[in-house]
C-alpha cells in the first residue's frame, strides 16, 4: 500500500511539469476579437497650442470633404504631452506619441486637428467639429504630402499585423479658416412640408456664441469645384449644374420621437446603415418601371442643392474660370425636389417610388470639411441636460407629410 | 453466577473495545460524531439495564473524544449496577473537570465512601458477597485481558491529558463561568461561538448555522477554504480563478461578493475598501483551523454591517493544542506547489505559530501571449496565486477568570480577483497583515485589532496603447470592543451580552483619490432567556453608527433579531426568528473616482464616481428550523425555510452624459462618455428557500454527508431584466462522503451541482463601443468534483495523498470568470 502512495505520488510530482493556462475568451465580447492597432507619432509644427485630437476612418468612407464618413474611433494625445517643454510661441515640431488601440484589420485614414479653441466635444454634433484657428493634420504621403491609406494587415494565418510608425503631421498651413457652417432657416417655421412640389429654403449663416457652442462667425465658403484645374468648372453628375461647395444632404430622419435626431436605418449611430432596416419600393427613372423592395436598408435622401446662380459672377475670374479663393457668404437659396434617392450605394443612387414620409435634416459640408447640421442638439428639449443653448431655429426640418 | 454473568460481558466489551482501538484508533472521519453515538448508545443500553455493554460504549466515546460529563455518567452507570467503587472512581474524576455541580457530586462521593464496608483486617469472605468464580479462560487470556484493560486506562489518561492540554485560544472561545455549564450539559453537542459570542450548542443557535470541523476540512485535502464550504447548504461559491472566490448565502451572489462578513477568531477579514473577502491573504494553515462555523442568514445583530446574508466564523485551534509541530506539502499540475510548518507548544505561555507558501497557475487566461492587439501587465502571465505567509498566537491565562492572548500574520501576496463593472480581471501583489490582542477578564472581554493591505493592483491585460488603470492601495483598519457577559436568573435563566466597538478605516487609494478616512462605532445588547427548560426566546439588538448613512452624514443603522428556540427533546430543536441585516457601502462605493477607457476608443472614457448619500443595503429576514438527530445511529439533520426581503441593494447606475462643459477630464486626458454612479436599487426583492443538511455517521470511520437548497428570488414589481433573480441558482446540492479505513487507506469524495443561471453584466456595445449596455449572459450548469486518496503509515506521523479538485467536466462559475479545470496534486503530512 505504501508502494502505492508513493507512486501515486511520484505521477503527480512528474504531472506538475505541466502546459502552461490556456486562453479562453469568457462571456465578454472583447475577448473574442483579435486585432492590431496603429501607433505612431504626432508631429505639430505650429506655435498654436492645444490637445491634438486624431479621428481614424474607414479609407472607404472618407470624411468631408471627400465623403461623409464618420470616424470609427478617436484618441486625443494631450497638450500637456504633445508640447511638453515647448517654450510659448516655439513653432516646433513638437513630437508626441499617439496609439489606436485594437483596431481590426483594414485600411484607414487618419485625420485631425490641434483643438486651439479648447471647444471640441465629440459627442455632439455641434460641438464636434474644427473651429477657426484650429491647426489641421492627417498622416500624409511624406512626399506627396497626401492623405495615405494606413494600414493594418494579417499575416498568413489571419492574425493582424499593427500598423506602427505611422507620423500625423499637423502645421500652420492646415490652419482652419473659418467657424463651421452654422445655419438656420430664414423663415424661422419649425418646419418646411415638403409635398409634390420643389420646395426653397434660404439658409442663413447664423452665430452662436453661448454655453460651450462658439461659433461667432460662421459663413458659407462658396466656390465652384475644378478638380482637374482645366478652367471649367467640373459636373461630376453631369446634371448640366456645376460642382458646388458647399454641399447639402437633406437625410430622412428615424420615426423615433424618443431619439429625434437619430438617421433612419442607422439606430447605433455609428455611421454605417443597420443591417436590418426600412426598405422601400424603387423605380427605373427610365421606364417608370417599380423595382420590388430588396429586403436591405435604404438610405434615403432628397434631392437637394444651392441655387447659386446669383453669386456665379462672383465665383469665377474675369476669364470664367473657377476662382480658386472661396467666397465668404452669409445666405443661400436651397432647393429640394420633390424626389428621393437611396444612396445606400454612392455610385449608383436608387430611385424610390415615393417620397417616405417622415421627417427629413438638412446637412451642410463646407470645403473645409466642417459641417453644419439641422436639426441638432441645440433644439429645445434636447440639449439643455449636458449644459448646451436651446435654440428653436436649430430644430428645424423638412417635412414629407403622410398621404 | 450473577457476578460471572456480569463480568464476562464487560471482558468481552473490554476485548472489543481494546481490539478496536489497537486496530484503528484515528481512523475517525469526524471525532464529536462519531463519540457522540457511542454516548447515545451507551446511554440507551444503561437505561436498558445494560450496564456493562453501556458502560463499554460510554468509554469508547471518551476515548474518542474525551468529555467530563462521560465520566459522570459511568459513575452513575456503575453506582445503579451496584459497583459503589468503580462509581467513586469515575465521581472523582469527575470532579477534577470542576464541574459546576460539584456540591451535588461531593455529597454523592460522601455518601457512597460512608455505605462502603470498612476494610477487615482479614481477608474472610463476606458471606452475602457473590462467590468469586474463576472464569471460563486460561491465565493466558486473563493475562491478556489485564494487558489490554491497562492499555485502555492508559488510552482514557492520554485523552484526559490532552483535554487538559487544550485551553481556549481567544477570549470569544475560552469559557466564561458562566458558559461552563452548557459544556456539561449534553456531551458531543456540536458547539460554535459565531451565532451568539458564546460557546453554545448548535441547538441552542438562534440562527441556522453549519459547523465544518478542522478534520472535515485535512480529509478534503483541499487547499482553498472557500471551496469547501460548498458543503454548506444555501452556500454559494463563485470560483471565478484558482484563488478568487465569491462567496454568498440565499442568493445574491455577484462579481466581488460583499454580503458575507468572514472572521477569524472574531475578527474581520472583510476588505472595507473593495467590500470583499480577499481569501488568500487568510495568514494561517488550513491545518489551523479548528472548525468552520457558517451563519446562514443575517448576522448583523451581533456583527454589524456586512453580515447580511451570512457569516463564515473561521476558529482555529488553541495555542499549545494539537500536535506539536506539523509539517506538509503539495505539488501537483499547473505549477501547484506549496509548503506549511506549523508549530504549537507552551505550558503557561502557550503559543502556535505557523509559515507557508503556496503558488498555482491560474485556470485559464483571458488572452492569449503575444497579441498584437492585447498586452499583459505581468511579468508572469500564468501565475493565479503566490502566497508567503506567517502567523503567531500566544495565550497566557494569569488564572481562571483572566487570561490575554495575541496574536499577529503576515502574507506577502500575489493573487486573482476580478472587479466590477467595465473591470474584468485583475491582479494584486502586496502584502496584507493583522495584529490582534484580546483580554479577558472575567465577565468582560476586551479586543483590539489592526488589519493592514498595502497592495499593487491593475488590470491582467490592457489593450496597447490604452491608458493603463494599475493602481496602489494603503488601507488600515483600527478595531477596539468590549464585550460583557454575564449569566443570571430572572423568571428563567438569562444569558446577557453587552458589547460596544469603535473602528477606524484609513484607505489611501487611487481609485478613490485621496486619503479617506471613516470612524465608526456600534453598541450591541442580546438577551438568551430560557424562560422553562425546553424554550429560548432570543432578543439581540445592535447600533451601528456610519460617517455618511443619514444622506452623506452620520446616521445610524438599526438590526433587531428575535428568535425563539423550543427543544423538546433532547437532539432536536425546532427554532423561528425574525431578523435584519445591513450591509454599509464600501469605500469603493462611496468614493470612487476612475475614468475607466471605453476599449478600442482611446480619447474616450466613462466616469465612475462614489455616491456618499447611499443607504445602507437592508435585508429582513423570517426563518424557521428544525434541528435534530438520531444518535444512535449517527444520522443528524438540519431543515431551514427562509423568507428574505432584500432592499436598496448598491448597483452601477445606467451611463449618463457629462455636461458638454466638463466633458473634457484633464485628469485622464480624455474625454467623458458618460458618468456612472453607485446608486440603491428601487427595486425591492424577495428570496425564498429550503435547505437541508445531512450528516450520517454509517459506521466506524464513514461519515456520509449531503446538502440540498432550492431557492427563488423575485422582484416585488415586474421588471424587463431581473439580475438578482436569474443569476441565484434555483438549486443547489453537495453530497460526499469520507472513509478512513482499518487499513490506514483513507478515502474521500464530494459533488456538488449547482443549476443554470443568467448574469446580468455591463459591456461596451459590440456595433459602438461608446454605448455601455447591459447585456445577458448564460451561465450553463455545472459540477464540481473533489476526491482524495490518502495513506497513513509511520504510526500515523506520516500520511501521502493524492487529491483531485474540479474533476468534473472544465466550466466556468462565471460568464467571465476562468475556464475552471482539474487540479491533481501530492499531499505529503508529517506529524513528528
Amino acid at each position: 500500500m505504501m508502494r502505492l502512495a508513493l507512486a501515486s505520488l511520484g505521477l503527480v510530482c512528474a504531472l506538475s511539469a505541466c502546459e502552461p493556462p490556456p486562453a479562453f475568451a469568457t462571456a465578454d465580447k472583447r475577448q473574442h476579437t483579435l486585432n492590431g492597432r496603429i501607433e505612431g507619432d504626432v508631429v505639430v509644427a505650429s506655435a498654436a497650442r492645444g490637445d491634438v485630437v486624431l479621428f481614424l476612418y474607414d479609407a472607404a468612407r472618407p470624411p468631408p470633404p471627400e465623403g461623409t464618413g464618420r470616424p470609427l474611433t478617436f484618441t486625443v494625445v494631450p497638450e500637456a504631452v504633445a508640447f511638453a517643454n515647448a517654450g510659448e510661441g516655439e513653432v516646433g515640431p513638437h513630437v508626441a506619441p499617439y496609439a489606436f488601440s485594437l483596431v481590426p484589420p483594414g485600411n484607414y485614414l487618419i485625420k485631425g486637428f490641434v483643438d486651439v479653441g479648447h471647444d471640441f466635444v465629440p459627442w455632439y454634433g455641434v460641438t464636434a467639429d474644427t473651429n477657426s484657428g484650429d491647426i489641421g493634420g492627417a498622416a500624409v504621403d511624406p512626399v506627396t504630402r497626401a492623405v495615405r491609406v494606413v494600414q493594418v494587415g494579417t499575416t498568413a494565418d489571419g492574425t493582424p499585423v499593427p500598423a506602427l510608425g505611422v507620423t500625423v503631421s499637423f502645421s500652420d498651413a492646415a490652419r482652419v479658416p473659418v467657424d463651421r457652417p452654422v445655419f438656420q432657416e430664414r423663415s424661422g417655421a419649425a418646419v418646411a412640408t415638403m409635398r409634390s412640389a420643389p420646395l426653397t429654403l434660404t439658409l442663413d449663416a447664423a452665430p452662436i456664441d453661448e454655453k460651450g457652442v462658439f461659433q461667432p462667425l460662421p459663413v458659407f465658403l462658396a466656390r465652384l469645384v475644378d478638380a482637374d484645374g482645366d478652367g471649367v468648372p467640373d459636373d461630376s453628375n453631369g446634371d448640366g449644374t456645376p460642382d458646388f461647395w458647399p454641399r447639402v444632404v437633406v437625410r430622412k430622419l428615424a420615426d423615433d420621437a424618443s431619439s429625434p435626431l437619430l438617421d433612419e436605418n442607422d439606430l447605433d449611430r455609428n455611421g454605417v446603415l443597420d443591417d436590418q432596416g426600412v426598405d422601400y419600393e424603387h423605380v427605373n427613372p427610365v421606364t417608370g418601371d417599380t423595382i420590388p423592395k430588396d429586403g436591405k436598408p435604404d438610405l434615403v435622401v432628397l434631392a437637394a442643392g444651392f441655387n447659386f446662380a446669383s453669386l456665379v459672377p462672383q465665383l469665377v475670374d474675369g476669364t470664367g474660370r473657377p476662382n480658386p479663393n472661396p467666397l465668404p457668404v452669409t445666405r443661400l437659396e436651397l432647393q429640394v425636389l420633390p424626389r428621393a434617392l437611396d444612396v445606400s450605394n454612392p455610385a449608383q443612387p436608387g430611385v424610390l417610388k415615393a417620397l417616405p414620409f417622415g421627417r427629413y435634416a438638412v446637412t451642410v459640408i463646407q470645403s473645409t470639411g466642417q459641417t453644419w447640421r439641422v436639426p441638432n442638439e441645440l433644439s429645445p428639449g434636447l440639449g439643455e441636460a449636458v449644459g448646451l443653448p436651446s435654440l428653436a431655429a436649430q430644430s428645424f426640418v423638412i417635412e414629407v407629410p403622410r398621404p | 453466577m450473577r457476578r460471572l454473568a456480569t463480568r464476562a460481558p464487560r471482558a468481552l466489551a473490554a476485548v472489543v473495545l481494546l481490539v478496536g482501538l489497537s486496530l484503528a484508533r484515528p481512523a475517525l472521519a469526524d471525532p464529536r460524531v462519531e463519540a457522540r453515538r457511542h454516548f447515545k448508545t451507551g446511554m440507551g443500553l444503561i437505561a436498558e439495564g445494560r450496564y456493562d455493554d453501556g458502560i463499554g460504549e460510554l468509554l469508547e466515546a471518551y476515548s474518542i473524544k474525551p468529555h467530563p460529563n462521560v465520566l459522570f455518567n459511568v459513575a452513575k452507570a456503575h453506582e445503579a449496577a451496584g459497583r459503589p467503587k468503580d462509581a467513586l472512581d469515575y465521581y472523582r474524576r469527575y470532579l477534577d473537570a470542576n464541574p459546576p455541580d460539584a456540591v451535588t457530586v461531593r455529597a454523592t462521593i460522601e455518601r457512597l465512601e460512608a455505605a462502603l464496608p470498612k476494610p477487615e483486617p482479614t481477608p474472610e469472605p463476606v458471606p452475602d458477597k457473590p462467590v468469586v468464580v474463576t472464569p471460563q479462560v486460561d491465565e493466558a487470556t486473563m493475562a491478556r485481558l489485564a494487558a489490554l484493560t491497562e492499555r485502555l486506562e492508559r488510552a482514557v489518561e492520554r485523552a484526559e491529558a490532552r483535554e487538559e492540554a487544550s485551553p481556549a485560544p481567544s477570549a470569544e472561545k475560552a469559557p466564561a463561568p458562566a458558559e461552563a455549564p452548557t459544556d456539561f450539559d449534553v456531551p458531543y453537542e456540536e458547539t460554535v461561538v459565531a451565532a451568539s459570542r458564546r460557546s453554545q450548542s448548535t441547538l441552542e443557535a438562534p440562527n441556522s448555522i453549519t459547523v465544518i470541523s478542522g478534520e472535515e476540512l485535512r480529509a478534503s485535502g483541499l487547499f482553498s477554504l472557500p471551496e469547501i464550504l460548498r458543503r454548506v447548504p444555501g452556500a454559494e461559491v463563485m470560483a471565478m480563478g484558482l484563488t478568487n472566490h465569491n462567496v454568498s448565502i440565499r442568493g445574491f451572489n455577484q462579481r466581488i461578493s460583499n454580503k458575507v462578513l468572514v472572521l477569524i477568531d472574531g475578527r474581520p477579514e472583510y476588505q472595507d475598501f473593495l467590500g470583499l473577502t480577499l481569501w488568500p491573504s487568510i495568514p494561517i494553515a488550513l491545518e489551523e483551523i479548528e472548525r468552520v462555523e457558517v451563519i446562514r442568514g443575517p448576522g448583523s445583530a451581533m456583527y454589524g454591517s456586512n453580515a447580511m446574508l451570512g457569516v463564515v466564523n473561521i476558529i482555529t485551534r488553541a495555542p499549545g493544542a494539537g500536535a506539536t509541530a506539523e509539517a506538509s506539502g503539495l505539488v501537483g499540475n499547473a505549477n501547484l506547489g506549496g509548503a506549511s510548518v506549523v508549530a504549537s507548544g507552551g505550558e503557561k505561555l502557550k503559543y502556535r505559530a505557523s509559515a507557508g507558501y503556496l503558488q498555482g497557475d491560474k485556470y485559464s487566461r483571458d488572452y492569449a501571449s503575444g497579441r498584437p492587439d492585447v498586452r499583459s501587465t505581468l511579468g508572469d502571465e500564468n501565475l493565479g496565486v503566490r502566497s508567503a505567509r506567517a502567523s503567531v498566537t500566544a495565550f497566557y491565562a494569569f488564572n481562571k477568570d483572566f487570561s490575554v492572548a495575541a496574536s499577529g500574520g503576515v502574507n506577502r501576496l500575489f493573487t486573482e480577483l476580478y472587479a466590477i463593472g467595465l473591470l474584468r480581471n485583475y491582479w494584486l501583489d502586496g502584502v496584507t497583515g493583522f495584529a490582534k490582542a484580546d483580554f479577558t477578564g472575567g465577565p468582560v472581554k476586551l479586543r483590539f485589532f489592526w488589519n493592514h493591505a498595502t497592495l499593487d493592483a491593475g488590470p491582467q491585460y490592457e489593450p496597447i496603447g490604452q491608458r493603463s488603470l494599475v493602481t496602489s492601495l494603503d488601507t488600515n483598519v483600527f478595531d477596539a470592543e468590549g464585550l460583557f457577559q454575564k449569566e443570571f436568573r430572572l423568571l428563567g435563566t438569562h444569558q446577557f451580552a453587552l458589547g460596544v466597538s469603535s473602528r477606524i478605516k484609513r484607505v489611501d487609494w487611487g481609485y478613490i483619490g485621496k486619503l479617506v478616512q471613516e470612524v465608526h462605532f456600534a453598541a450591541f445588547v442580546q438577551d438568551e432567556w430560557r424562560i422553562v427548560r425546553p424554550l429560548t426566546l432570543v432578543a439581540s439588538y445592535r447600533l451601528d453608527r456610519h460617517p455618511l448613512l443619514d444622506n452623506g452624514n452620520p446616521g445610524y443603522a438599526h438590526s433587531p433579531r428575535v428568535s425563539l428556540v423550543y427543544r423538546p427533546f433532547e437532539g432536536h430543536a425546532f427554532r423561528g426568528a425574525f431578523a435584519t441585516a445591513f450591509r454599509q457601502p464600501t469605500f469603493l462605493e462611496s468614493y470612487m473616482d476612475i475614468r475607466t477607457p471605453v476599449p478600442g476608443v482611446n480619447g474616450a472614457s466613462v466616469l465612475t464616481e462614489g455616491n456618499r448619500t447611499l443607504k445602507p443595503e437592508r435585508l429582513v429576514s423570517f426563518e424557521l428550523g428544525y434541528r435534530g438527530e438520531a444518535a444512535r445511529v449517527g444520522l443528524s439533520w438540519d431543515v431551514a425555510a427562509y423568507w428574505n426581503i432584500v432592499s436598496d441593494l448598491i448597483v452601477l447606475s445606467a451611463v449618463s452624459p457629462v455636461p458638454a462643459a466638463n466633458a473634457l477630464d484633464p485628469t485622464s486626458g480624455s474625454y467623458l462618455l458618460g458618468r456612472s454612479t453607485f446608486v440603491n436599487d428601487p427595486q425591492t426583492y424577495t428570496a425564498r428557500g429550503v435547505e437541508l443538511g445531512l450528516t450520517w455517521n454509517v459506521l466506524s470511520g464513514l461519515d456520509l454527508r449531503a446538502s440540498g437548497a432550492l431557492q427563488q428570488v423575485v422582484p416585488n414589481t415586474s421588471v424587463a431584466v431581473c439580475g438578482p433573480c436569474t443569476q441565484a441558482p434555483a438549486f443547489k446540492m453537495n453530497a460526499g462522503f469520507v472513509y478512513r479505513t482499518p487499513v490506514k487507506l483513507d478515502l474521500s469524495a464530494d459533488v456538488s451541482l449547482v443549476t443554470g443561471t443568467t448574469w446580468v453584466e455591463r459591456e461596451p456595445s459590440a456595433q459602438d463601443p461608446t454605448q455601455i449596455i447591459n447585456l445577458e449572459n448564460p451561465l450553463a450548469a455545472y459540477t464540481v468534483i473533489n476526491a482524495r486518496l490518502g495513506y497513513r503509515f509511520l504510526g500515523d506521523r506520516v500520511s501521502v495523498a493524492v487529491v483531485g479538485s474540479q474533476l468534473g467536466p472544465s466550466h466556468q462559475e462565471h460568464p467571465f470568470g476562468n475556464l475552471v479545470s482539474r487540479r491533481v496534486f501530492a499531499q505529503l503530512t508529517v506529524t513528528p
